[in-house]
């Protein structure tokens, strides 16, 4: 089309826009901008779960890299060494031992199934957040002994009975009482509340810590071994980077990044999610096109003598098109920049109150690249559905549209 | 294609069928006409006598059954889909019945529309000539108005201000006068009278007002598709 045409195509659009119906028109803009903030949100929301998820399990359950023993055994022998030699390779921040041990907590009458975990708290400090999620009592100290920290859904409350309990708990434990442990060893001891954690993950939230000195006493022997090591990886550095790093040093252990066990893990929750978030995004795209279809084809039905006149003028029937198209394609635009301001407006206001559930709390995860994607999607599916009712008005013969 | 013949218009046997169901209508039945250059002709009959038939056809606003017309020597029956837009864009004026403005144009846009999309016209002339043409109607100090802020005859006016914009060859009216009353009718039509006379503006009008007959050089009168009197 020639630029004089597609002046003249621009020029009745924006006429027809301004002019036109107003409250039509900003419900038009409106109805957009709230298909695009559908289109965003639900995704956005499952993708925060999903990163969500991942950060706490980075942060509470694996670190970066997890080393696990070797096939067929069941601990990392010669941990002190391993410990060195994962400790002094580029991009390790730091690597630090988890023991664990199955037993039953006793307090005011209440039993409680759950694993005891054994950290060295300082170092812990390095590779994990905990210590900053202590909602009462304090942290751990390397050499504590007779103490544990617990976490806030061991503890409970003290006003929920135990029948109506959805997570088993103690029933409110505070600091300073006294839990009684036996371990799967059959080893008893009682050990002091010193501190209560929450860190809105789940399975963190149920732990019972002690230190690894209180362990090596549950064992009976010093503790030069662990089922687990996590290791921190520094911010300039890759998890893969190190994984190879560590591979290539000859650790026969088995080393893993995070992505590798999310991978295999909670690889397939975080696929559905991602399902989830595509057919919502696709139901609210067959919406937007509907929409907009109904809208521009009730246009140009009502106006359809007036095409028929402007075609009888000499106004090409290319012009009458991308008049009406040029029409969606502003409207689109404004729709999908009002969009953008809704969706900028809920993940500000859901940084800040997130979702919160038992599992996870969920901030809306959105990048440049899933605007501009979504907006693009959107932009094509408007531009479809806006002008293939132009088109089909503006090809009718004049006499059929002059008459109406 | 010219023929060098000095009739605007020379239409041959032109004969225009609708199918109605099972019935065919003869909206045309065979009519032979000539339109020389500056005629003001008027096309009379009962209702359903064909006139905004022959008026659609001569148009190219629609295709005839059969017969052939010919305007200024061009048979336009041949041409394209886009030569008939680009030769109504160029040659061709319309008044239609109803105004037929985009009322979301002022009566200046209204007016330049047809001028904008011609590509032997710059912004500046067809400018000017919507300038010259609103002076003409009388419609200057409006310019800047909306059709909804203009009286029935104040809008036909700027509908024939639209047709002659271009200073098409031929000026074609559907019964202008129809939604107006007696005085604005006469205002329309002794509009019509002064372009005719001033600019050699070939026009056909349709009319049903017999008091209309005063305006024209020549009146076709039809009945049942047929001529019955003012052809040549």
């Amino acid at each position: 089309m020639a630029k004089k045409e597609l002046r003249v195509a621009l020029f009745l659009a924006w006429r027809s826009l301004v002019r036109g119906n107003r409250s039509s028109m900003l419900l038009n803009v409106l109805i957009i901008s709230m298909v695009f903030t559908n289109m965003m949100f639900f995704p956005a929301l499952m993708s925060g779960i999903g990163v969500d998820i991942k950060e706490q399990i980075v942060a509470y359950q694996t670190s970066n890299i997890l080393i696990e023993p070797a096939k067929g055994d069941q601990y990392i022998s010669d941990l002190d060494t391993t410990l060195a030699q994962v400790n002094g390779m580029p991009g390790v921040e730091r690597a630090t031992p988890h023991y664990q041990m199955g037993a039953t907590l006793k307090f005011r009458g209440r039993l409680l199934g759950t694993t005891i975990h054994a950290i060295r708290p300082r170092e812990e400090k390095y590779v994990s957040p905990l210590y900053t999620t202590m909602i009462a009592g304090s942290y751990l100290g390397d050499g504590d002994k007779g103490e544990a920290i617990i976490g806030e859904l061991v503890a409970g409350s003290p006003n929920i009975p135990e029948e109506d309990e959805f997570n088993p708990s103690l029933g409110g434990v505070r600091v300073g009482d006294s839990i009684l442990v036996e371990f799967g060893n059959g080893f008893q001891k009682e050990y002091r509340v010193k501190g209560i954690f929450r860190t809105g993950n789940f399975e963190m939230d149920n732990r019972v810590i002690v230190t690894w000195e209180d362990m090596e006493e549950v064992v009976g022997e010093p503790l030069d071994y662990a089922p687990y090591i996590t290791v921190r990886v520094k911010p300039d550095y890759s998890e893969t980077f190190v994984k190879n790093e560590i591979l290539q040093y000859g650790l026969r252990e088995k080393v893993q990044t995070t992505e590798d066990l999310l991978n295999k893990g909670i690889g397939r929750a975080l696929a559905s999610f991602s399902i989830i978030g595509l057919i919502s995004m696709l139901v609210s795209l067959v919406i937007a096109i509907v929409v907009l279809f109904i809208v521009i084809m009730i246009k140009t039905l009502n106006n359809r003598r007036q095409i028929g006149i402007l075609k009888a003028i000499g106004v090409e029937k290319s012009v009458i098109m991308h008049s009406y198209g040029l029409q969606v394609i502003i409207l689109s635009l404004a729709g999908i920049l009002v969009g953008f301001l809704f969706t900028g407006l809920i993940v500000v206001y859901m940084t800040y109150y997130p979702m919160v559930t038992p599992e996870f709390s969920a901030t809306p995860y959105v990048t440049p690249l899933d605007l501009a994607f979504n907006g693009i999607i959107l932009f094509a599916a408007s531009v479809v559905s806006g002008y293939l009712p132009a088109w089909r008005v503006a090809r009718e013969n004049i006499q059929n549209v002059i008459r109406v | 294609m010219s023929s060098g013949c000095e009739h605007m218009i020379e239409i041959q046997d032109l004969r225009k069928i609708y199918q109605m169901g099972q019935v065919e209508v003869k909206a045309l039945d065979g009519v032979s006409l000539t339109i020389d250059k500056g005629e003001f002709i008027g096309i009379m009959g009962p209702s359903g006598s064909g006139k905004s038939t022959l008026l659609h056809l001569l148009g190219l606003l629609d295709d005839p059954t059969s017969g052939s017309i010919q305007i200024e020597g061009i048979d336009v029956s041949r041409l394209t889909d886009w030569e008939r837009t680009m030769f109504r864009l160029y040659k061709l004026g319309y008044v239609f019945q109803d105004y037929a403005l985009v009322p979301e144009l002022t009566v200046k846009e209204n007016i330049c529309l047809p001028a904008m999309l011609r590509t032997d016209r710059e912004e500046k002339d067809y400018i000017a000539a919507t300038r010259d043409i609103l002076h003409k109607i009388g419609l200057w100090d409006r310019r800047d108005h909306l059709q909804s802020e203009l009286s029935g005859g104040q809008q036909q006016r700027v509908a024939i201000a639209r047709a002659i914009v271009n200073t098409p060859d031929i000026l074609f009216a559907d019964e202008p006068c129809a939604n107006l009353d007696t005085e604005n009718s006469r205002m329309v039509l002794d509009l019509f009278k002064q372009i005719n006379q001033e600019m050699q503006q070939t026009i056909v009008m349709v009319s049903h007002e017999d008091w209309h007959k005063e305006y024209f050089d020549r009146i076709v009168r039809l009945k049942d598709g047929k001529m019955v009197n003012g052809g040549r």
